[in-house]
């Protein structure tokens, strides 16, 4: 093979392979090839992302694990503490969708247990293109498929998500997955440091096969037409493996057996033991002859690249390796010691009596390059001084919506997901925020998803604030505090400048509220060239929240509950804008204004009090398409409500404002809820009484059948889901 | 308190919500792991919980049904023990031959997880109490009830429960069935999942008051 073609067959560029030949001191060999092509590649080596990512926010007292292990551990108090972390299975997904949405969760799944976590709930972050685009039905009903079939299987439910619907993502979909796990209190939590020289490594889970060879570096480059051709690259997934692993590997942890452990991802046995090797600051030993294999022609590149799933590899001290075959054999599954941890900073591969690569871990995984690639300070393109007509009349504003894919009832989706094996679920997909009970505490635990792609399509900077500070608040609503972020940074091609400045203006909007906001950024990861043919997807920075609510008291519904009660907008309003009346073609992408995280700061606290008081029955944040589409998303349960007789413009109804929450209050209740507000420095203003069966704003009405028509019929039918 | 029995094969995954629902009405949970037999008279009563057993490879319960604590469970059975088996564990009774009928894939070929109403079309002397209608939710895939003899296990009173709007294509709306004797039972529903307000609904209370009590 020529230079070039090995360059082209390892996915290595040009500048890399010299840079390679600096860390080596000559080129490379055999098995490093494979090496690096891996742990080189931008799914593994974060290389243009890393230097952005070190700026985030994540020192925060209650955080325990960050970024550098498998996932993120935050302190919940009363001994609870919860591991969380979002990735994203984009490539997969587009070439194969059900089995790369069902290793997208089987994956994140490996990241929260190999922690010590019992996995408790599961999200998805979904973006697709328009309904008409080529493949589309195939690929929405193979994702959905795919994440019911693992997630349903392994017994974790999914307790909510979001779906977005765009031509940007027409050929290059995002399915991202967001696990959490519960440690109680008393168990521990495990990380992936290898340590203790002359310890085991332990290779535990299912064989290694071909599948997934060179996924990693797939996963790092754009597609083109040739998207078919990249099946093999896309991994195999066993629910009831990972069932069956699950249980054997919090079983060995729960009896302490193990040292260190880490799941075999992306680039499978190479990453695994690199990086344990690296962060302990020791050597291994691996014997690939010891690997159980499915096939037994399988070359050792092959072993080391394959990313065949539902795999672990553990450190243990030799005395434990009895116990720990035992609790895998009553599993079903292999436990195999594949080599030793050394003393000097080295990994050694053997296969068949040779010893195929020597090298220093640090040198694939510490010396892996970073790039400081070209952008350019934000400048807000679409800011504008005066907000451009929104063309649309009232009753079209509240009603038009529901009928399409942009607001429409995702049940045809959530219904294909287990929402409530485990028995802890509270509010499932149906409801703004996903909650469970933690068992030890009797508290609740509140998971949402944010990134409105909208907005991105209008402002990086903005989007990336609104990424953050839309999910706080839908937590605060219903009375959770906002505790730690996870995201997934969705991107096209980096080395483009105007999309790297959409990657530095996005993560610079996110950082500035979690900071304010006490939100450390824990975990996650990054997907770049999210483009297909130089058309790159929205970029979409997708943040999953966790959030505690310490009050016994129900929490409100989402709907309105009963009649003769005052509806009420809490406003914090900063910025007007247009949007996503633009995705519908009513309006040019336009905003006004800036946010003030103080001022936000004021309306969570408002939130949080209100629900302590127990002063509000329903409550909603004002999300797409404006006040009136969500006062009809409200009326949605059958209870309907009229705008008070005071005429607002009409803008008031339509134009998305950031931010402002609409609230049901009983009339006894209104003045305790006006002097609370006072004293955060929010508005609450009267729009409504709830009653009677249609929704009336001004001068129009809609009967409630009509908005449920609306909103049930439609998406399911576009994707031959009804 | 009395003993029941929670069976565990390989890929259940509803297990600890049994176990937490026997608790919650004052039961006294034991695992029995799927490779043990037991003793029959040791407990009070046997619950098969949900899941995927063996991934639901071959058919939804066929592994699990050949396994060596199903032969307890067998002795169990004859003995007049009170069984109940949920969703999967509905599935394995079935593939046993504890329980008449089969289940197989829904209508719509697609999972589906919701709450619905299901009423009592013969009463049970063990489960699900005097209450002749329940809210309760489901979520599965293969859940279309199946049988040659449908009329013959209506008059025999073997027809439990029943949907009152069919979410997935079972003949005669059936959503639970029991033996001729009554102390084997099975449903798709899932009644650990409405222990409380705080899930929902309390309606699966009584599913499991009756053994304990």
């Amino acid at each position: 093979m020529t230079l070039e073609a090995k360059l082209g067959h390892y996915r290595i560029s040009k500048a890399e392979f010299e840079k390679i030949k600096v860390v080596l001191g000559r080129e490379p060999e055999g098995l490093e090839w494979a090496l690096f092509s891996a742990l080189w590649s931008e799914h593994c080596s974060y290389k243009s992302s890393k230097i952005h990512l070190k700026k985030l926010y994540n020192q925060s007292d209650r955080v325990l694990e960050s970024f550098g292990e498998n996932a993120g551990v935050i302190d919940l108090g009363e001994g609870e503490r919860v591991a969380f972390k979002m990735e994203s299975h984009n490539h997969p997904s587009f070439i194969e969708p059900y089995q790369g949405a069902a290793t997208g969760v089987g994956g994140i799944l490996r990241d929260i247990f190999t922690m010590g976590a019992r996995p408790i709930a599961l999200a998805n972050y979904l973006c697709f293109g328009q309904v008409k685009a080529p493949r589309m039905d195939y690929l929405v009903n193979g994702v959905v498929k795919g994440i019911g079939g693992y997630g349903n299987c392994v017994g974790v439910p999914t307790i909510t998500g979001q779906t977005n619907f765009d031509p940007s993502y027409d050929e290059n979909i995002l399915v991202n997955a967001l696990a959490v796990g519960l440690f109680r209190p008393g168990e521990n939590i495990f990380t992936s440091v290898a340590k203790g020289p002359g310890n085991l490594v332990v290779y535990v889970g299912a064989k290694t096969g071909r599948d997934g060879v060179h996924g990693a570096s797939m996963a790092s480059e754009s597609f083109d037409d040739d998207s078919e051709s990249k099946k093999p690259t896309v991994q195999i997934g066993d629910p009831f493996f990972e069932k069956c692993l699950i249980e054997s590997c919090l079983e060995v942890m729960k009896e302490d057996l193990v040292v260190a452990i880490q799941d075999m991802g992306a680039a499978g046995l190479t990453s695994s033991s690199f990086e344990m090797a690296s962060k302990g600051g020791v050597g291994l030993r691996l014997d690939l002859d010891k690997v159980p294999v499915r096939d037994s022609e399988i070359t050792a590149e092959e072993i080391m690249l394959s990313e065949s799933q539902e795999r672990m590899l553990l450190i243990c001290e030799p005395s434990r390796l009895k116990r720990i075959e035992e609790v895998f054999a009553k599993w079903g599954l292999d436990a195999v010691c594949v080599g030793e941890v050394l003393e000097d900073r080295v990994v050694k591969i053997t296969h068949e009596g040779e010893t195929l690569v020597e090298i220093d871990p640090d040198l694939l995984t510490e010396s892996a390059p970073q790039y400081d690639r070209p952008y350019k300070d934000w400048s807000s393109p679409r800011k504008s001084e005066t907000l451009p007509a929104i063309d649309v009349r009232l009753e079209q504003a509240a009603l038009g919506p529901l009928a399409t894919v942009h607001g429409n009832s995702r049940e045809f989706i959530y219904q294909q997901y287990d929402q409530r094996v485990g028995a802890q679920t509270i509010k499932d997909c149906q409801f703004p925020v996903g909650v469970v009970r933690l068992p030890d505490s009797d508290r609740r635990l509140g998971l949402v998803l944010g990134c409105r792609p909208h907005l991105m399509r209008m402002d990086a900077y903005l989007g990336g604030q609104d990424s953050v500070i839309y999910p706080t608040l839908q937590l605060a609503a219903y009375g959770f505090k906002a505790l730690a972020l996870t995201d997934c940074l969705n991107f096209g091609n980096p080395e483009k400048p105007e999309l790297m400045t959409e990657l530095v203006a996005a993560l610079g909007g996110m950082n500035q509220f979690c900071e304010r906001f006490d939100v450390p950024i824990i975990s996650g990861n990054v997907s770049l060239y999210n483009e297909t043919k130089d058309r790159n997807v929205t970029s979409t920075p997708s943040t999953g929240l966790v959030g505690l609510r310490d009050i016994e008291a129900p929490i409100p519904a989402a709907q309105f509950q009963a009649a003769n009660r005052k509806v009420l907008l809490l406003q914090q309003t900063q910025v007007h804008t247009t949007g996503a009346w633009c995705d519908l073609g009513l309006a040019r992408s336009a905003f006004t204004g800036s946010l003030d995280a103080d001022g936000l700061f004021g309306l969570q606290e408002a939130l949080i009090e209100a629900n302590e008081q127990q002063l509000i029955s329903s409550s909603r944040v004002v999300g797409r398409f404006g006040l009136a589409y969500n006062l009809a998303r409200m009326c949605l349960g059958g209870m309907g409500m009229s705008s008070v007789a005071s005429s607002f413009p009409s803008e008031f109804w339509v134009s998305e404002r950031l931010y402002e929450v609409i609230v049901e209050v009983d009339p006894s209740q209104v003045q305790a809820l006006q002097s609370l507000c006072q004293s955060k420095q929010v508005t609450a203003l009267e729009i409504g009484m709830t009653g009677g069966d249609q929704l009336n704003l001004e001068s129009s009405s809609i009967k409630i059948d009509q908005l449920l028509n609306s909103y049930q019929a439609g998406v399911g039918e576009s994707f031959g889901l009804a | 308190m009395k003993k029941i029995g929670v069976l565990r094969f390989l890929g259940t995954n509803c297990d600890r919500d049994i176990w937490q629902a026997i608790e919650m009405v004052h039961g006294q949970p034991e695992w029995l792991w799927y490779q043990d037999q037991f003793d029959p008279n040791d407990y009070a009563g046997f619950v098969v919980p949900g899941g995927f057993s063996y991934g639901d490879y071959l058919r939804s319960g066929a592994l699990a049904a050949r396994t060596p604590v199903m032969k307890s469970l067998q002795e169990a059975a004859a003995k007049g023990k009170p069984i109940l088996g949920i969703c999967n564990g509905f599935q394995i009774l079935c593939e046993a031959h504890l329980l008449p009928g089969a289940l197989v894939q829904n209508e719509g070929r697609r999972f589906v997880d919701k709450w619905l109403d299901v009423q009592v079309s013969t009463e049970n002397k063990y489960f699900g109490g005097a209450d002749k209608s329940f809210h309760l939710p489901i979520a599965h895939q293969d859940g279309r009830f199946v049988a040659d003899n449908v009329d013959d296990l209506k008059s025999k009173g073997q027809v439990w429960v029943t949907y009152q709007h069919n979410p997935n294509g079972s003949f005669d709306d059936i959503a639970g069935v029991q033996n001729e004797s009554g102390n084997v039972a099975g449903l798709m529903p899932h009644p650990e999942r409405a222990m409380a307000e705080w899930m929902g609904g309390s309606d699966g209370l009584s599913f499991f008051e009756g053994m304990v009590s």
